[in-house]
């Protein structure tokens, strides 16, 4: 197929697949009434004609987001994360600045107006979700790899499902907000929360399992994914199916969103957990009943992952001492010295360095052979770098200094430095991580014609959603804790 | 700067003005009376405004160095462009901004919230960097196709040839190779007749059945991954055209390779003062296959003297003579020694005394490296259990049943090990340039070849002032063969920039000697500290593990160690060919041109090289 023809036949694809994807969000529209503003776009008063107007607008849009992704993996996997991505764009690009620009001739950025267009933003993530799904749908390519069986899938991700969503659920039960996860759906019912939260990580799993059936891609890319994915669960279930449900219609609003901060943070870590936990079990499955041929790009286990291991901790040293100018700036390495039961800054620095070198490991064995420019270094970086100000921040350091996690808005406001701080040292964690491996083989200098054949995959990746899903992770962590926090909004 | 470096930076540039002109306009049109603020956190109002529109360019170049330019991966670009723009901003407006107010950052919730419309301009400026940025390159690849496949055509402008795979030439290719990594201007071959780099160190062993002869070598091509390997032999350099001609098989096709640079790492060879019987009957020790032949010899001449009815055979099978007391020869003695010893509960016929170890040494002390008080420690450790060390003798002669020392003694034996006398490789003689009287070619401090603008040597095939004793030259060991091949390597990368500046002279001294005696002994020499027995043996192998290169090898070799304490050595024969006449007369067919290169820079730490004239 000719360029030209590709693009044409994606556009159509993508407007059929912005048409759905309208369609679902103008029927959540009508549910918030919202029509109402769209409707003056056009100057007119008629729910219809905003409707109409809505649809017009889903479909040029959907049309774009075939353009954009046309030469992608037309797979559900891959697809949905860049919906997600592209309508979290057109959040910032729509309800922010180009309809009150149209409507009033100005626009404003401020937080306020944000958090009044925070049910838009649910809408355009859904809205970018159906409109994937759709296009994967129109599009109908031959997959290229052989479906998987159910059992597979059921077997590995029903079981990391219930690993993750217990251990998230243990946190979450140890703040007394385990009801959150499912929206207090049924607890009175059944007595406690935990058999419907068993029910739902273990679909979720099952599910992530049948988008992913095949995850070749490095633990690292799993867990991110798989955070991205719990993010998707808690709009869905948290936010829009238990509350439709109950009766009590959608709960896309910023008092909603900020109840529910405890359940994102858990579905979070859970989806994280997820993910991580499949690949592993995958990686084993097909360890033990698999018949492969050995990777020809793998150096054996032993030599790749101790390689990448030794390297990731170099980098986490780096990262660790970027870090540490945030720590020292904000005064918590005292903080950090408690979980060795000193109060001493030095005593701080020296535990969070070998923290950061550990993590740096674990990144370093997680992540080897990911990273295809410094673009997505810092990406994979940063990401790994969210995943811990979860992980740390929120959960393990309070767990460690004796008291319980908090999950809350508020308290995720309050570590709003220590977020940067991680994001910070994921930047320079994965930029030094990259620059190591890049030095010992630069891989898109092939050797030969063979090797610019194996290396081809990797070239790929921007194909692949990885980029959609480091981006995704960094704006949810900027963007969130700012809008659904209380501490936010100025005085 | 490559052009296609030039270009991506050229439209990124271009697409990070127009984004910001957008974002300073919707910034216009903002409806608050807050003031507005642009990249970086720059007040848009009165020269803010300049510096906005002057930064925009410069973010986009950075966007560039962040990101390649991959067809068909727009929907990638804008992803990576919105995680830029995020980036800008915390390193903006939550960082700089308040370092420029003359605060120190805090980057607290009301900060980030206060910066919160910059938050959105920056992120719909990263966006727009992406997607003008992939769109602007698209566009210039698809206005000068042909131009740009014309670049990419054949790379190779700089050949640079290393020759020898030892210490020294592996470590010149390893680090040539991955300084020009990414360059394909400039491409590094090494030309090695192994294709394994040898931890000399450990060859004694290997010839004592105690190491795996694969465990103490690592594929050159896992060493050096970045450089063109050719298994094969050189065979001749030609200074004058600027090649070298090298051959594959022994009866291949001889090929020229051209060369901008050569890098001279071959080595040195058993030298045997034209003693063609002895080069005939005696055994090296400077290649892995020499340390299999020999042990292989070993224990077939005691599969045969356990039931050889001829007494005078019987003393020849069982006598062992080693020529040469430097390190090599003490380590070879002292470990065959051990070899035989401990495998004798298999031989029930062979009584222990009447085996016999003897040490032919041509100076008054052998080890003559260390100090005096060290080497007769050493010489006291060898007669102590009941080695034969004597001093002053040469070996002249040799036949398939005796070996003859130069104040008329006839050693009745079958096994000769000859370890008393190296000489660099006779293919430098091609070399046009200075050479000393061993043959070695002479350098200067920043290794270049004296007489040369383009040759460059390293290791035993070199002679280099030594550092630490001005007016010497450095000793032919492979911790110098290392130092300088790194030392070498950077100067020829300076030389092909244009960088002679960065031209460095060789500085590394020595930090010590370590000579391993058999069964738990050893004597060390660490800067002014001596120390010998299970202390200095425990030194030794903790030291060369460290230094033996990759960690799966050294794995392999702690676990060889580790059972040789539990379990006996093994005797299994792998070449079983029968007849034991022949295994008892090594083939020394090998000419000193197959085996020059072979050897590569091998003397190793041994010092063998070290030793007198017989």
């Amino acid at each position: 197929m000719t360029t030209v023809r590709l693009m044409a036949t994606s556009v159509a694809q993508g407007a059929v697949a912005g048409l759905a994807g309208g369609l679902a969000f103008g029927a959540a529209m009508i549910e918030l009434g919202m029509l109402a503003s769209v409707a003056a776009l056009a100057q007119a008063d008629s729910l219809l004609v905003g409707f109409l107007v809505h649809t017009a607008i889903a479909a040029g849009i959907g049309a774009g987001f075939g353009l954009l992704i046309c030469y992608h993996r037309p797979t559900t996997g891959e697809t949905l994360y860049w919906g997600l991505i592209y309508g979290v764009l057109w959040w910032f690009l729509g309800p922010l600045t180009l309809m009150p620009l149209w409507g009033a001739g100005e626009l404003t950025w401020s937080i306020e107006a944000a958090q009044g267009a925070l049910p838009s933003l649910f809408g355009h993530l859904g809205y970018g979700i159906v409109t994937a799904l759709a296009f994967v749908l129109i599009r109908h390519e031959a997959p290229q790899q052989t479906i998987p069986g159910i059992r597979g899938p059921v077997i590995r991700g029903g079981l990391a499902g219930l690993i993750a969503v217990w251990i998230s659920g243990s946190a979450l039960t140890a703040q007394g907000k385990l009801g959150s996860l499912s929206a207090g759906l049924l607890v009175d019912a059944l007595g406690s929360a935990w058999p419907l939260v068993l029910l739902i990580g273990l679909m979720g799993g099952i599910g992530y399992a049948r988008l992913h059936a095949q995850p070749r891609e490095g633990g690292g890319v799993g867990t991110v994914r798989g955070a991205l994915f719990g993010f998707v669960l808690w709009g869905l279930v948290t936010l829009t199916l238990v509350p439709v449900l109950g009766g009590d219609g959608l709960a896309w609003t910023l008092a909603d969103a900020r109840a529910a901060f405890p359940a994102l943070i858990g579905y979070l870590v859970f989806g994280a957990l997820l993910g991580l936990l499949h690949h592993w079990l995958t990686g084993l499955t097909r360890f033990f009943l698999a018949n492969d041929v050995p990777d020809p790009h793998e150096e054996g286990l032993g030599t790749s992952a101790l390689r990448a291991f030794g390297r990731g901790g170099w980098a986490g040293l780096w990262g660790g001492l970027l870090f540490t100018v945030v720590m020292w700036q904000t005064g918590v390495l005292p903080d950090v010295a408690g979980l060795v039961g000193s109060l001493s800054r030095v005593t701080g620095f020296v535990v969070h360095l070998v923290i950061a070198i550990l993590i740096g490991a674990s990144y370093g064995v997680l992540f080897r052979g990911r990273s295809y420019d410094r673009g997505s270094a810092l990406g994979w970086g940063m990401s790994y770098g969210v995943v811990w100000w979860m992980l740390g921040a929120l959960t393990l350091m309070p767990i460690f200094l004796g008291s319980t996690p908090d999950w809350s808005a508020e308290r995720a406001a309050q570590l709003a430095s220590s977020l940067v701080g991680h994001l910070a040292y994921g930047a320079a964690l994965g930029l030094t991580f990259y620059a190591r491996e890049a030095r010992h083989n630069p891989w898109w200098m092939p050797r030969s014609e063979v090797e610019a054949r194996r290396v081809q995959f990797r070239k790929q990746q921007v194909l692949t959603s990885a980029p959609a899903l480091w981006t995704l992770m960094i704006i949810l962590a900027l963007v969130l804790p700012i809008l659904l926090s209380e501490a936010a909004i100025r005085p | 700067m490559t052009k296609r470096g030039i270009r991506d930076r050229t439209v990124a540039g271009l697409a990070g003005l127009i984004s910001g002109l957008v974002y300073a306009a919707s910034m216009g049109a903002q409806s608050t009376n807050a003031p507005a603020f642009g990249l970086l956190g720059v007040e848009l109002a009165g020269v803010g405004g300049v510096v906005h529109v002057l930064l925009s360019p410069l973010s986009g170049f950075g966007f560039a160095a962040l990101v390649r330019y991959t067809p068909s991966g727009h929907a990638a670009s804008i992803s990576a462009g919105i995680l830029y723009g995020l980036l800008l901003w915390i390193l903006g407006p939550l960082t700089l901004g308040s370092l420029w107010q003359g605060t120190l950052p805090e980057w607290s919730i009301s900060t980030a919230s206060s910066a919160f419309p910059s938050l959105v301009g920056h992120l719909i400026f990263g966006a727009l960097t992406g997607l003008g940025f992939t769109l602007l390159a698209a566009l210039h690849r698809w206005g000068l196709p042909r131009r740009h496949e014309a670049d990419e055509a054949d790379p190779v402008q700089t050949r640079v040839v290393v020759l020898g795979g030892g210490f020294g030439g592996v470590g010149v290719a390893q680090r040539l190779s991955q300084r020009f990594a990414r360059d394909p201007s400039v491409e590094v071959t090494l030309v090695s007749a192994s294709n394994h780099l040898l931890f000399t160190p450990m060859l004694a062993e290997v010839a004592s059945s105690s190491l795996e002869a694969q465990h103490v070598s690592v594929p050159i091509r896992a060493a050096a991954p970045r450089a063109v390997v050719r298994h094969a032999e050189a065979e001749a350099i030609d200074t004058a055209a600027g090649e070298v001609r090298i051959r594959s098989t022994d009866h291949g096709p001889e090929e020229r390779l051209s060369y901008d640079h050569l890098v001279l790492a071959l080595g040195a060879v058993p030298k045997y003062f034209n003693m063609a019987d002895v080069e005939r009957q005696a055994f090296s020790l400077k290649t892995l296959s020499d340390a299999v032949a020999l042990r292989r010899h070993m224990i077939a001449t005691l599969e045969m003297a356990d039931t050889e009815p001829d007494a005078a055979e019987r003393d020849r099978l069982l006598r062992v003579v080693v020529a040469g007391g430097g390190f090599a020869g003490a380590e070879t003695v002292a470990e065959l020694f051990d070899l035989a010893h401990s495998v004798l509960r298999y031989y029930p016929r062979i009584d222990p005394d009447d085996l016999h170890f003897v040490l032919v040494h041509a100076g008054e002390r052998i080890l003559p490296e260390l100090s005096e008080t060290l080497a007769d420690d050493a010489l006291k450790t060898l007669r102590g259990r009941g080695i034969d060390v004597r001093l002053h003798r040469r070996v002249s002669g040799a036949n398939p049943t005796s070996v003859h020392l130069n104040d008329g003694t006839e050693l009745a034996s079958r096994t000769l090990v000859w370890s008393a006398g190296n000489r660099p490789n006779p293919l430098l003689r091609h070399v046009n340039a200075e050479r000393d009287d061993a043959g070695a070619v002479v350098c200067d401090e920043s290794l270049r070849v004296q007489g040369t603008s383009n040759v460059w040597a390293v290791g035993d095939c070199a002679q280099i002032p030594d550092p630490a004793h001005p007016g010497e030259a450095c000793p032919p060991t492979a911790q110098h063969a290392a130092r300088q091949a790194v030392t070498a390597a950077d100067n020829v990368a300076a030389t092909l920039q244009g960088r002679d500046e960065r031209m460095k002279p060789y500085a590394y001294q020595s930090k010590g000697m370590i000579v391993v005696l058999g069964h738990h002994t050893a004597v060390a020499e660490v800067g002014n500290v001596r120390f010998s027995g299970l202390l200095a043996w425990l030194f030794w192998r903790a030291v060369y593990l460290a230094k033996l290169p990759g960690l799966e090898k050294k794995l392999r070799v702690f676990v060889d160690w580790t059972l040789d304490l539990f379990f006996p050595r093994d005797i299994v024969l792998a070449d079983t060919t029968r007849s034991t006449r022949q295994a008892a007369t090594p083939s020394a067919a090998t000419s000193e041109g197959s085996r020059a290169e072979e050897s590569g820079s091998t003397s190793g730490e041994h010092g063998a090289a070290l030793e007198d004239p017989p």
